[in-house]
């Protein structure tokens, strides 16, 4: 077999890509401390990655990898303001020295402070997302745009927008005040669970070497956790997020198709994953008040521990259900709730709980509304209705793999009626 | 969650914008035309600023077009427009919206004189957790 080297070499290609991105947020933050202007210095290192990743495979890994990006990227950076007649005042001539965290200090890490900065309240979610990706991930434009399927055009405006909204504001690259930061830091984790979501959710390939979007948003996640273990609702996003990847190589079937939790092969589930997992949302749990994320993380625990699925603890997943409705009331808070009502009560009493979100104009154009009860119907052996809103559910769909699971359950009970 | 944004549409002689050559459109002033197109301008500018535009095509004279159907001895062919349609699709855009409210919001802005607009969600392959 020749193939060993081919696949040596794209292992070596990943490695370096991962060496890339890893640096990428401590060479930004160091860049941004000299010179200011995140803007300016987020482009530079950009810059410093696309030369890295040519030159560094033929010339070899430099010892010192960040060091290395650092003083490219700086004189990216002056060469930038150089060519910039009305900048020529601000320009500075540095010597680039080691360590590259130099005036940093404090206990606020710079690169948590970058990527609360990529957060900010004045951007729009889709932007904080896009930045994110970028200055705190180190991916391209390119590779960002490939991964929500936009064209580069419309990622690169999300992403300058951002940065242009930032300097705006002149929001300072400097931690945010004591008061202002359970805030910043909710809104970051909301957007790291977005890119675990998109990550998660994408059954094609987004073209990332090996790493998903998910796996970034684990990285990322996990570094928030580093920052700041005491966090009890990032340290709850982050076993949420290992618990779903865990289920990855099972939820999705060869033919594309999406496959419900109680009919996946749980003999596949990522076991490391999960005991790691389950180990984070244990010692979170007990300490503090309980937010959406580790109830989240706890129910995920529950469903992990149920080998076969038949042995899943649904009063205790309908109890954090209720904990969850009391902490983070919504439609889909409720509608899970149901399921889990139905597990223990009987599915009438799940039925029950649908009858005021069936009332609401929004929620009824939810397809998973009517999966559920259509879930729940089948349950409750009304075959013909639960056929109906199967292929309302299907109707309703924007997502292929799941439009394809509805119209087979709608067909599967149309062949049993007949 | 991306949309298409149907324009659909008869102008005659065929052009674009559309409203400007729809009966509808021909009975609505100068100065109307002109503030509308400015409005319209204004709209494209803010969605590409936000980087909610996706993209955008004009269609050409329907007259244009060739329409195949299949047919168990070979695929047909045949020249001139789509007959079933009572209007033609003279064009369409692609946004990216955070929310169908402001998918919606956008879309409600597409509607001119002589033209009907329809707002659609666009199928992804993704697959979310029931």
């Amino acid at each position: 077999m020749t193939a060993p080297s081919a696949s040596s070499a794209s292992n070596a290609a990943r490695d370096l890509e991962r060496t890339l991105r890893t640096n990428a947020p401590d060479v930004l933050a160091a860049l941004v401390r000299r010179y200011g202007g995140f803007g300016e210095a987020e482009d530079a290192v950009q810059e410093a990655l696309v030369d890295a990743a040519r030159q560094w495979p033929t010339d070899g890994v430099p010892e010192n990898p960040r060091g290395w990006l650092i003083t490219v990227a700086s004189r990216r950076l002056t060469d930038r303001r150089r060519s910039d007649g009305a900048r020529a005042a601000r320009e500075r001539i540095v010597t680039i020295r080691e360590p590259a965290d130099a005036g940093s200090g404090g206990e606020f890490d710079d690169s948590l402070t970058l990527l609360l900065l990529c957060c900010h309240p004045a951007l729009s979610r889709p932007s904080q997302v896009a930045l994110t990706l970028r200055a705190v991930a180190g991916l391209s434009t390119a590779q960002i745009a490939r991964a929500f399927l936009v064209p580069e055009a419309t990622m690169a405006q999300r992403i300058s927008r951002a940065k242009a909204r930032l300097r705006e504001i002149d929001a300072p690259f400097a931690p945010p005040a004591a008061e202002d930061l359970p805030g910043r830091v909710t809104a970051t984790a909301h957007v790291l669970y977005l890119i675990f979501t998109e990550g998660h959710s994408t059954t094609a390939g987004v073209g990332l070497a090996d790493d998903s979007l998910a796996e970034e948003a684990i990285r990322m996640t996990r570094q928030l956790h580093d920052h700041l273990p005491s966090a009890d609702e990032v340290t709850g996003l982050l076993a949420l997020m290992l618990l779903t990847h865990a289920r990855r190589r099972a939820r999705i079937a060869s033919d594309g198709s999406l496959v419900p939790l109680a009919e996946q092969d749980r003999s596949v589930w990522d076991r490391t994953l999960i005991a790691e997992g389950v180990e984070l949302i244990e010692g979170a749990l007990p300490t503090g008040p309980v937010g959406p994320y580790q109830l989240q993380a706890a129910i995920a625990a529950v469903h992990a521990e149920a080998i076969p699925a038949e042995d899943t603890d649904w009063p205790q997943i309908e109890l954090l259900y209720r904990m969850l409705d009391d902490v983070a009331p919504g439609p889909f808070v409720t509608l899970n709730h149901a399921v889990a009502v139905a597990m223990v009560d009987g599915p009438a009493a799940g039925l029950v709980m649908l009858e005021p979100l069936m009332a609401d104009p929004g929620m009824r154009r939810s397809h998973r509304l009517h999966a559920v009860r259509a879930h729940l119907l089948e349950m409750d052996g009304r075959t013909d209705q639960a056929r109906d809103s199967y292929a309302t559910g299907a109707r309703l769909a924007t997502s292929i793999p799941e439009q394809r699971h509805l119209n087979d359950r709608a067909e599967r009970l149309r062949d049993r009626s007949a | 969650m991306k949309y298409v944004i149907l324009i659909h549409s008869n102008p005659d002689p065929w052009g674009h914008p559309t409203a400007h050559y729809t009966p509808e459109g021909r009975a609505v002033s100068a100065e109307d035309h002109l503030r509308m197109d400015r409005e319209f301008d204004a709209l494209l500018r803010q969605i590409s600023d936000s980087g909610e535009f996706v993209t955008a095509q004009a269609l050409a004279d329907p007259a244009s077009s060739t329409i195949y159907a299949w047919g168990p001895g070979g695929n047909l062919a045949t020249d001139g427009p789509y007959a079933e349609a009572k209007e033609q699709l003279a064009g369409f855009f692609v946004i990216d919206c955070e929310t169908r409210e402001r998918a919606e919001e956008i879309a409600a802005q597409f509607a001119g004189p002589g033209s009907t607009v329809e707002l659609r969600p666009i199928m992804s392959g993704d697959a979310q957790d029931a």
